[in-house]
């Protein structure tokens, strides 16, 4: 074992395909959401994660409800999210729709929190992006509370207070959903990974390896900073962007017009540009394989690495063909590549089974850290330099 | 003392006018600096082979190679000179687009002299009310006179030579302007965000 996790992260963005014209109904891309999270359990992936949205043409404004409904039929994945948005949600709502689906998917889940950079959406739920930071770091603290604390007493800016609040259920084992924090850009969300010693995702599809190098290294290097062990010992996870058929002419062929008419690139740089710069790859699996090798020369040895495969219109049919390449030719590989050469400093991906196995062995909460974490705070959820 | 000038020239043809402005101006000032007693080491971003670079950032949200370079010779420089055409009343497109695209803050407290060229003198005021507007938004400094050139100025002797003077007397202004501001401390918006966030986690914004 490579100590890594594979999965596959998705918008859940309804769009047209531009080889048909067709666009799928909402009902249908929800559909397709389950099979395909279903289909990457059965490959051997080991994460599906969606993101959240709360606008068209998205589907996923409840991640909750779609991840309890795939708990339900799956055994084995680990349940995720990307990114589950700390600013506009109520953080008493977070601790409590994540309570309850870690009972129901028996501690399958984690979570990573983004702060959502659509302004519109934020008088939605009675907040201003002007806010997203102070909002980011109060609802976090608060969220930390909740999960660790029988009672919180607790009082913000942002949010009404609390006063003798219990959270029901109580995290399974007492152990919260381990935390990644998700970022496309901003250096604050390493530093607020970093702080608490959580898990640090780069979402690393928009930018070239240089800027992916600056937030990880940034972000190690903060980890150390405060207390929470070496920087290899920091957990790191990256994005990543495939089209994968068994030829690479195929593969160029296939996802051009997607790339094309991609909302969130097309018709920008061309599909050559974009592949030499970011992490995306149009190939075979070879080609997949050795790019994703060389993450790490940049990243370190890292935990968590998700793939975006179903977005841009393409039919589902499509995507269970790249989550079948994904599961037989190219994660295999990884897994074994991955863990040559592995520095034996660098934690394996921390699950719940291995945070309750770290608590029962006596290293601490178990959160924030993988096993070969010391404590890494005072149980009144506190941080080692005192802040609450 | 060093002082690196970037030149930033958004002309389309070949040759250009714009650019032809964007040198004199160059020199102008080079002479300037170098008699009070600095060493000038000048660069000149041209917009043009940048244009599909320009566009595709604008898209994707990243900056392609020669781009990123681009974006260092500013960011780097001591003071910049701007120059570019007048388009429909304004600055070009592709002009204004370099800046919409260029990182924030790369331009605060930067000593800038605002060029253009048109086809004729009726267009003079574009230096005032698109330039300089746009320069003041982003935190530069402007220097109070900047130069526009028309097609006549390039003609003549007479009005070649008066288009002489204003460029020297921008340029004077310019220059000492740039030495007043002295050696320009690049601001480090990465550890000054992280700080900032530090300071936040720790109850202390």
């Amino acid at each position: 074992m490579s100590g890594m996790q594979f999965g596959i992260f998705t918008v859940g963005d309804v769009t047209a395909d531009p080889t048909t014209g067709r666009t799928p109904t909402e009902a249908e891309r929800i559909r397709d959401t389950v099979a395909i999270a279903l289909k990457a359990e059965e490959v051997g992936l080991d994460v599906f994660a969606t993101g959240e949205h709360h606008n068209p043409p998205f589907v996923p404004s409840s991640p909750t409800t779609l991840l309890g409904f795939i708990a339900a039929m799956t055994e084995r994945i680990i349940l995720s999210t990307s990114t589950t948005l700390i600013t506009t949600n109520d953080p008493v709502k977070i601790a409590e729709d994540f309570s309850v689906l870690q009972h129901l998917a028996g501690g399958r889940t984690d979570v990573m929190l983004g702060r959502g950079n659509t302004g519109p959406v934020y008088p939605w739920f009675g907040q201003d992006i002007r806010q997203a930071i102070p909002l980011t770091v109060e609802h976090y603290g608060l969220l930390r509370r909740l999960w660790r604390e029988e009672v919180v007493d607790w009082e913000g800016k942002l949010r009404g207070p609390l006063q003798s609040f219990t959270l029901a259920p109580r995290p399974l084992d007492g152990i919260p959903p381990f935390v990644w924090h998700g970022s496309i850009r901003t250096p604050e969300i390493a530093e607020l990974a970093a702080y608490y010693g959580d898990g640090f995702f780069a979402n690393h599809i928009f930018w070239p390896a240089s800027h992916t190098r600056t937030m990880v290294e940034l972000y190690r290097k903060r980890f150390e900073h405060y207390g929470h062990g070496a920087p290899e010992a920091a957990i790191v996870g990256l994005g990543g962007q495939v089209f994968v058929r068994p030829s690479s002419q195929d593969a160029v062929r296939d996802f051009r017009p997607y790339f094309d008419n991609a909302p969130v690139y097309g018709h920008g740089p061309s599909l050559e540009e974009f592949t030499s710069l970011t992490p995306l790859t149009v190939g075979s699996p070879q080609q997949v394989i050795e790019k994703t090798l060389g993450f790490r020369e940049y990243a370190g040895d890292y935990q968590r690495q998700l793939f975006l495969v179903d977005h841009a219109g393409l039919p589902l049919k499509t995507v269970l063909e790249q989550l079948d390449l994904l599961g037989e030719e190219v994660v295999p590989v990884l897994r074994k590549e991955f863990a040559v050469g592995r520095s034996p400093g660098a934690p394996d991906a921390p699950t719940h089974r291995s945070m309750l196995r770290a608590r029962e062995a006596g290293a601490g909460p178990g959160e924030g850290g993988g096993p070969e974490q010391g404590p890494d705070e005072a149980p009144d959820g506190g941080t080692p330099r005192g802040a609450g | 003392m060093t002082t690196t000038i970037a030149i930033i020239t958004g002309g389309l043809r070949e040759p250009s006018s714009t650019r032809l402005l964007a040198d004199r101006l160059e020199a102008s000032v080079r002479t300037r600096l170098t008699a009070a007693g600095d060493m000038v080491d000048s660069s000149f971003v041209e917009l043009r082979p940048l244009g599909r670079a320009i566009i595709d950032a604008m898209l994707s949200g990243f900056p392609t190679e020669p781009l990123e370079e681009a974006y260092g010779t500013v960011g780097g420089a001591d003071g910049v000179i701007a120059v570019t055409p007048a388009f429909n009343a304004s600055f070009s497109g592709l002009f204004k687009s370099f800046f919409d695209v260029l990182p924030e803050d790369t331009l605060a407290d930067m000593p800038v002299l605002i060029g253009a060229t048109g086809g004729t003198e009726r267009h003079s005021l574009v230096l005032e009310h698109a330039l300089r507007p746009m320069f003041s938004y982003l935190h530069a400094i402007v220097s109070p006179r900047g130069v526009y050139a028309a097609t006549d100025d390039f003609g003549t002797r007479d009005s070649g030579a008066a288009l002489g003077e204003r460029i020297d007397r921008a340029a004077a202004d310019y220059a000492r302007l740039v030495q007043g501001c002295g050696p320009r401390i690049r601001r480090d918006s990465l550890t000054e965000e992280v700080a900032a966030m530090e300071r936040l986690l720790q109850g202390d914004p």
